[in-house]
């Protein structure tokens, strides 16, 4: 016997063997209710997967998903989302009114907040968490989120105001541009005899008045950049701001001039530069969790190391094992921990799918997070009882370079749309939702979301044809569209199993109904960012974008920009609906003007939506107080171990109702 | 010999130094930044950002100040992505786990490789060397992220008799199937090296001689033909080694280990600048160290080889 035959007999027995374990598996997990083994463990600890390595354990910093659930644990902030519906519900503020126009905010705090080493918590740990997050030397990627407060972008960014030596008056922004929204009533002097609150159930005095309020209640005042050089670049550019501002002092934006203020230690006020019905649902983001000032001060950057960090959340640090395990335990000195029932919760950073599922299958995790369950894996796993199905507040779509041809024909772009059959793709991705807008569906229940373009070969073909690219008809029923340049655009994604496969189904679909070959090309997450941000491509680039928080505004604002947005797409129409949506206090009317600003982008068409994501992840049917809610985002309080199976969750447990 | 280690080590500090340069210009060169995410920042925040960690400063600052602090304190700078978390204590945490999984790896590829190895050559063209050198072949083409798995839905999902994956400490059971997995390919190429080398040394004149002065055919295989015959496994061993001790990237992925190759490969694609250089600094200085030790090992093993 040659050795060759050796070699394929031995290679021959192994792929066998390989096939019947594979079966053996598949066919043995198939008759299971539950995907593997359902043993609750010894004691009530939840062992979690919850993706990446963190970056750090400093709320502030970060702005990854993985992350936000870790810092939901270790910190409280003025609201907690609610566990299904994710709405603002009473954490350390017990509870809260905003004033006529929802441009100040008055949030009334509990007194038996504590951190985890027993000190108290009041009003100025968040005055000093809110300035710290803003501050420039921080550099938080977050600190966005909390622009909307009065001055936190200028100080944010290092801005000055001018002031007039002579008199101490500042100049006014409102006296520079005339496209100035009015300022709302927190930027309006204040009518004591008027007030600007309703009375509520709990409070029925309108909140102290303060220096500082006075101060905050007068019109916005003008801002420059406090660097030098984009400074006089400015000037140069705006004679009349240049007159004015000669001869006036610069002041510096300080952490101080932020729209917050401690009324006394249990009263937080906020004001902000704009009305914003949502702000308060923002504030559960974790850039608005507190920080302990005297041990940041101590150890700086050091300061969440296990020896160093003390935290205000329902759990503390326990242990931490980078690459392997974070251990938090229940917190005795968090005020609401009798409602905590978990004694620990075992963070596990990891990060290859398939990795996380075998952990789970064997029962070593009680629950993994979004987006874990590989695509093959589905048709076994979705049958499961323990499968977590629902819609995600994320979206996955194409986007297109529009500043170069031949995609800056907006013609063009629409044919590359409306021959996408979306139905068709999210059956065959079975777990998604088809999507014509750029919000996700079945999210925003009050929303009147507008329709896209819709899948229409014909139409698509026709366009092309119009736009100078005829598309032909061949003898067999396919198409060629000879004229367009395939050779000399690109689809570019990056380097990702599920996202090649959609890619790929996108390009067959192109070829099918337009006869036409898009070259695709992929490359590793940043290269991929730094072209697609670049426009540093021809064609089509890979978008997802996942919400910030829970209002339609967080997916429109990616094009709240003057172009940097990876389309190269701006309008100034745009914008300014989304101005006047975020002007108005109703909140039915504002959801409209939202809805004009999306169809007048979807009209414009500089992407291709594709599908809503869903939640797709597993969960032991013991872990109870867990929900697939759409940002995947666990207030861990609510979480238990049940040990009684007759009340184990069978099937994804239902958003309706309370928790 | 002595001169020779010195001048050996003399000659690494600028390989080094070489490397690192070359690693930092590469990182530069690389598109992308670690703070960059699928919502681009605004530009002050950017700007901020780059402030903070001295990335606004001119190319030369930047690479003066990363070289003065590697060579003046042996200090490779904060990480990036991991706010606060220096490079050294990283690398410090995480070479334990790549280390002894490594080791061990490699201890049980050099006891089953030499001895397969030796059998194979001892019995050429007999059943049992054409088994095992189409086992090592089959070793040697099938790469461990196959493999892995493969022995993941065996024994954890199919038998349920190991965890699957995540680090438990040392010893343990966790350690079975990525010492396995990890072990298989340099277990096949030992096995070949050692016959290949056996069957070189057998029919050398010295054995010849070793036989006719009538040594018994143990103290020839043992003393005489191993020693000769195991040369180039001591070569390998040198560059394989200080692979393992670095880290292995696939298998550390696949089983969730928090060693040295996952920091690797995570650094690189977060862009992390400091932690990429601190460990291709480090696998530098390993590999040639390693290389130093195979060459002493040589001149011990081989008294033809004599280093000046």
């Amino acid at each position: 016997m040659s050795r060759i035959n050796w070699k394929q007999l031995s290679a021959l027995v192994l792929l066998a063997a390989m096939a019947c374990t594979t079966l053996s598996c598949a066919v043995a997990s198939s008759n299971e209710v539950y995907f593997g083994k359902t043993t609750p463990p010894a004691r009530n600890i939840l062992r979690y997967v919850t993706g990446e390595e963190p970056e750090s354990l400093d709320p502030a910093i970060s702005n990854g998903q993985p992350e936000s659930r870790i810092y939901m644990a270790l910190y409280d902030g003025l609201v907690e989302y609610d566990p299904k519906t994710l709405a603002p519900i009473p954490a350390l503020a017990s509870h809260w009114r905003a004033n006529d126009d929802s441009s100040e905010f008055t949030f009334y705090l509990r007194r038996d907040g504590r951190w985890s080493n027993g000190a108290p918590i009041d009003a100025n740990d968040f005055v000093y968490s809110f300035r710290r997050a803003l501050s420039k030397q921080l550099a938080s990627r977050n600190a966005y989120m909390a622009y909307l407060m009065k001055y936190a972008q200028a100080y944010n960014e290092g801005a000055v105001f001018v002031r007039d030596p002579s008199n101490g008056k500042f100049l006014l922004a409102k006296d520079f541009d005339e496209h100035l929204p009015p300022d709302p009533l927190a930027g309006s002097p204040v009518d004591a005899a008027k007030g600007e609150y309703q009375t509520t159930a709990e409070e029925s005095q309108e909140p102290a008045d303060s220096a500082f309020h006075q101060a905050m209640h007068t019109p916005l005042r003008l801002t420059l950049p406090g660097d030098e050089k984009a400074r006089t670049k400015l000037l140069n550019a705006d004679a009349k701001i240049k007159e004015a501002v000669t001869g006036k002092e610069l002041v510096p934006v300080k952490g101080e001039d932020i729209g917050v203020e401690a009324i006394d230690k249990y009263t937080l006020r906020i004001s902000l530069t704009l009305p914003a019905p949502f702000f308060v649902g923002m504030l559960a983001h974790q850039v608005f969790r507190i920080v302990p000032r005297q041990v940041v001060e101590k150890y700086g950057n050091q300061w969440t190391q296990p020896a160093h960090i003390v935290t205000c959340g329902p759990f503390k640090v326990k242990t931490w094992q980078a690459y392997h395990t974070l251990v938090v335990e229940r917190d005795p000195m968090y005020w609401d921990a009798a409602t905590v029932k978990l004694d620990e919760i075992h963070f596990y950073p990891m990060s290859d799918n398939p990795t996380i599922m075998n952990q789970y299958k064997v029962g070593e995790v009680d629950a993994v997070l979004n987006h874990t369950v590989p695509n093959a894996w589905l048709d076994v796993v979705r049958t499961k009882k323990d499968y977590m199905d629902g819609a995600e507040a994320a979206i996955e779509f194409i986007i297109m370079n529009t500043t170069k041809p031949p995609l800056n024909d907006v013609r063009v772009r629409k044919a590359f749309n409306m021959a996408i059959d979306k139905e068709a793709w999210a059956t065959w991705r079975k777990i998604v939702k088809p999507l014509t807008a750029f919000t996700p569906s079945g999210i925003f229940h009050e929303y009147p979301q507008p329709k896209g373009d819709a899948f229409n070969p014909d139409e698509a073909r026709r366009l092309l044809g119009e736009a100078g690219y005829p598309v032909t008809k061949n003898s067999d029923g396919s198409y060629s569209c000879p004229k367009f340049p395939a050779n000399q655009i690109e689809y570019i994604y990056n380097t990702q199993e599920s996202t090649k496969n959609m890619v790929e189904w996108m390009q067959a679909q192109w070829k099918q109904n337009l006869g036409i070959t898009v070259p695709l090309r992929n490359m590793d997450w940043k290269t991929f960012l730094t072209l697609r941000a670049k426009l540093d491509y021809v064609g089509f680039a890979r978008g997802s974008w996942g919400a910030d928080y829970m209002d339609p505004f967080t997916f429109l604002s990616l094009f709240y920009t003057g172009g940097e947005n990876g389309s190269g797409w701006s309008d100034p129409k745009y914008i300014s609906l989304l101005d006047e949506a975020n002007r108005t206090l109703d909140q039915k009317k504002r959801y409209e003007l939202l809805a004009q600003a999306e169809a007048f982008m979807l009209q414009a068409q500089p992407i291709i939506p594709i599908h809503t994501a869903s939640v797709n992840w597993v969960k032991k049917p013991y872990v109870k107080g867990m929900y697939p809610n759409a940002a995947s985002l666990y207030p861990w309080k609510f979480v238990y171990i049940e040990r009684d199976q007759a009340k184990w969750d069978v099937g994804t447990p239902s958003l309706a109702g309370g928790y | 010999m002595f001169r020779f280690i010195i001048r050996r080590l003399l000659i690494t500090i600028p390989t080094i130094l070489v490397v690192i340069s070359i690693t930092w210009v590469l990182i530069k060169l690389a598109p992308g930044n670690f703070y960059s995410g699928e919502k681009r920042l605004p530009a002050a925040i950017e700007k901020s950002i780059r402030e903070k960690y001295g990335l606004d400063k001119p190319w030369y600052q930047q690479y003066g100040k990363t070289m003065w602090n590697i060579v003046r304190h042996l200090d490779f700078g904060t990480s990036l992505r991991f706010e606060g978390q220096s490079v050294n204590t990283i690398i410090r945490r995480s070479l334990p786990v790549s280390a002894a999984i490594g080791i061990l790896a490699y201890l049980l590829a050099l006891i089953v490789g030499v001895t397969i190895g030796s059998i194979a050559a001892l019995k050429q063209n007999s059943r049992w060397d054409y088994t095992s050198m189409a086992l090592a072949m089959l070793g040697i083409s099938v790469p461990n992220f196959v493999l892995g798995p493969i022995l993941v839905l065996i024994f954890s999902l199919s038998l349920y008799w190991l965890p699957p994956s995540r680090w438990g400490g040392f010893p343990s059971r966790n350690l079975i199937l990525p010492v396995l997995t990890l072990s298989a390919i340099y277990m096949a190429y030992i096995a070949r090296l050692t016959r290949a080398g056996m069957l070189e040394v057998l029919r050398s004149d010295y054995i010849r001689t070793a036989r006719a002065k009538g040594l018994s055919e143990k103290d020839v295989l043992i003393k005489h033909a191993l020693r000769g015959g195991l040369m180039p496994v001591i070569s390998y061993t040198g560059p394989a080694l200080a692979f393992l001790l670095t880290g292995t990237v696939v298998v550390e992925r696949i089983f969730a280990l928090p060693g040295l190759g996952n920091y690797f490969i995570q650094a690189s694609l977060n862009r992390d600048e400091p932690l990429i250089i601190g460990i291709v600094a480090f696998i530098s200085i390993t590999l040639l160290f390693m290389n130093l030790l195979v060459d002493i090992a040589y001149a011990y093993l081989d008294p033809r080889v004599r280093y000046h």
